[in-house]
């Protein structure tokens, strides 16, 4: 669905050089700090921005020939842009069905109505958590192939992103060649809702793994000093000194459960793998 | 572009009041000035700002990089504003001439015909407002581009009056050179300098285009 080979990207002394891939039926994650160049991969996928190098392949398609028409197959949200707020959702109704050939306009309403969201409202005027609402309904009304969704949950209560993530899930179900790439700083939307997650830090992808691999066979452990230097390191990816002595960052959790009974092996959460892969030391 | 037409007229119903009022003054005017071209122009310039306040409202909060992200090129952007901003600047000039040929005839000021024809050939000027503001607006920002577009129009005053004054220097009789000129109607003149300023239109769009696909979001 995407393809996305050594994208190159600076701006002043950031470096962006990422290689990612979507596939059908899937929903893939990107997680990473602010700064570290999950923005602009969309951007630069979207056409927003032209990168300095590498290639995107878009639905089969190169990025330099993927033009207005392709994108009607695409449904995006931007963390930071979205139609203007002068504008009401009765006012984007007739504007989407003027940009979308398969723009679903009653599912679109009933939706806006089931969240919730004022028909006439500025949507300046909207909370945080209705424009999110928003931003995911203009995305997925208009039977998209690829959703690309930047911080598509952000500012929103755990009700509402229930609903959401459910909503996506839907999406997905309808079609099983339908795919989503989405960022977000919640871990918990992306465990219960990515395939596999994409991790980049400073512009570069610093892990990908399989989400179901990543909460299994992954673990962070605790020990002291005199344990740190008798533990086999074969399989610690990343080692970080506290001051109880060490945590590290394991995709072998079976191996040092098993092998070593005495260590406080704790169940790896994207949060901590994102934690450790960044402030931890590789050995 | 058929969906970007419609936000730009949603978006104009936020000025409603705005509009209303720029309208009433333009009524108000007629009745006290004799020079029908002034309100013509007015008209016009309100309709071709317009386009500069929408480029504004898709500006704001980098709604620009959402836009983008919809099925609309950059050209098709750029052509979607022309038409916008021809629409509106249409519909001004329009407005701007019934209401100072109705206002001239209700006065005994001003034949009908003749203000038609002082209208028709004021278009040029409309149009040609639409040439120079729409690629300075969306070069640059909207403080950076109302300063250049009182640039460009003081330049070009500063050009036409020295220009003048060269001639004067150099002996050059610029009013006996234009009756010098081959005898045309002043139907065809007007069409020439409306054909003219339809080139320069189409020279500004292809300007505008290659602006906007230069830009990064």
């Amino acid at each position: 669905m995407l393809r996305i080979e050594n994208l190159r990207k600076s701006y002043g002394t950031f470096r962006l050089d990422c290689s990612m891939e979507v596939l059908p039926g899937r929903v893939t994650g990107l997680v990473g700090q602010n700064g570290a160049g999950k923005s602009t991969t969309f951007k630069a996928v979207l056409g927003l921005v032209k990168p300095d190098g590498g290639r995107i392949e878009i639905l089969g398609k190169d990025s330099s020939q993927f033009g207005a028409k392709d994108k009607q197959k695409l449904g995006v949200v931007l963390s930071n842009a979205g139609f203007s707020g002068y504008l009401t959702i009765r006012d984007i109704v007739p504007v989407m069905s003027g940009l979308y050939a398969r723009f679903d306009r009653a599912f679109f309403q009933e939706q806006a109505r089931r969240f919730g969201l004022p028909d006439n409202q500025k949507i300046k005027e909207f909370s945080t958590g209705m424009k999110a609402k928003l931003k995911v309904l203009t995305a997925i009304s208009h039977r998209a192939q690829l959703l690309i969704l930047d911080e598509p949950t952000a500012g929103l209560d755990v009700v509402a992103r229930d609903e959401l993530l459910e909503l996506l899930r839907a999406f997905m179900e309808q079609d099983e060649d339908r795919g989503i790439l989405v960022s977000s700083h919640i871990s918990g939307d992306l465990e219960s809702l990515c395939d596999d997650v994409y991790m980049i830090h400073d512009g570069k992808i610093v892990l990908h793994e399989d989400t179901d691999v990543l909460l299994d066979s992954y673990a962070v452990l605790k020990m002291d000093e005199e344990q740190y230097r008798t533990i086999e390191k074969r399989y610690i990816l990343r080692s970080r000194k506290e001051s109880f002595g060490y945590s590290c960052l394991t995709n072998q959790k079976r191996f040092y459960s098993e092998n070593y009974p005495k260590l406080a092996v704790l169940k790896g959460s994207i949060d901590e793998v994102i934690m450790m892969m960044i402030r931890g030391e590789a050995l | 572009m058929k969906g970007l037409l419609i936000k730009d007229l949603r978006l104009m119903k936020n000025m409603g009041n705005s509009l209303a009022l720029i309208l009433l003054m333009a009524v108000g005017m007629s009745f006290y000035i004799k020079d029908i071209s002034f309100i013509v122009v007015y008209m016009a310039i309100i309709g071709t700002t317009l386009t500069s306040s929408t480029i504004s409202y898709d500006e704001f909060d980098n709604g620009n990089a959402f836009l983008f992200s919809l099925p609309v090129s950059r050209k098709d952007y750029v052509l979607e504003k022309y038409l916008f901003s021809l629409l509106m600047c249409g519909v001004g000039w329009l407005l701007g001439s019934i209401i100072a040929i109705v206002a001239g005839a209700a006065r005994h000021a001003l034949v009908p015909a003749e203000g038609l024809m002082t209208a028709v050939a004021l278009l040029p000027v409309a149009i040609g407002l639409n040439v120079v503001l729409i690629p300075l607006r969306l070069k640059f920002e909207a403080e950076k581009s109302r300063i250049a577009q009182i640039m460009v129009m003081g330049g070009f005053f500063l050009v036409c009056v020295l220009g003048a004054k060269l001639a004067e220097r150099l002996g050059i009789d610029l009013n006996a050179l234009g009756e010098r000129m081959p005898a045309m109607s002043e139907g065809a003149g007007i069409a020439a300098v409306l054909a003219v300023s339809v080139v320069l239109l189409f020279i500004s769009c292809h300007i505008s285009i290659r602006i906007m696909e230069r830009k990064e979001f």
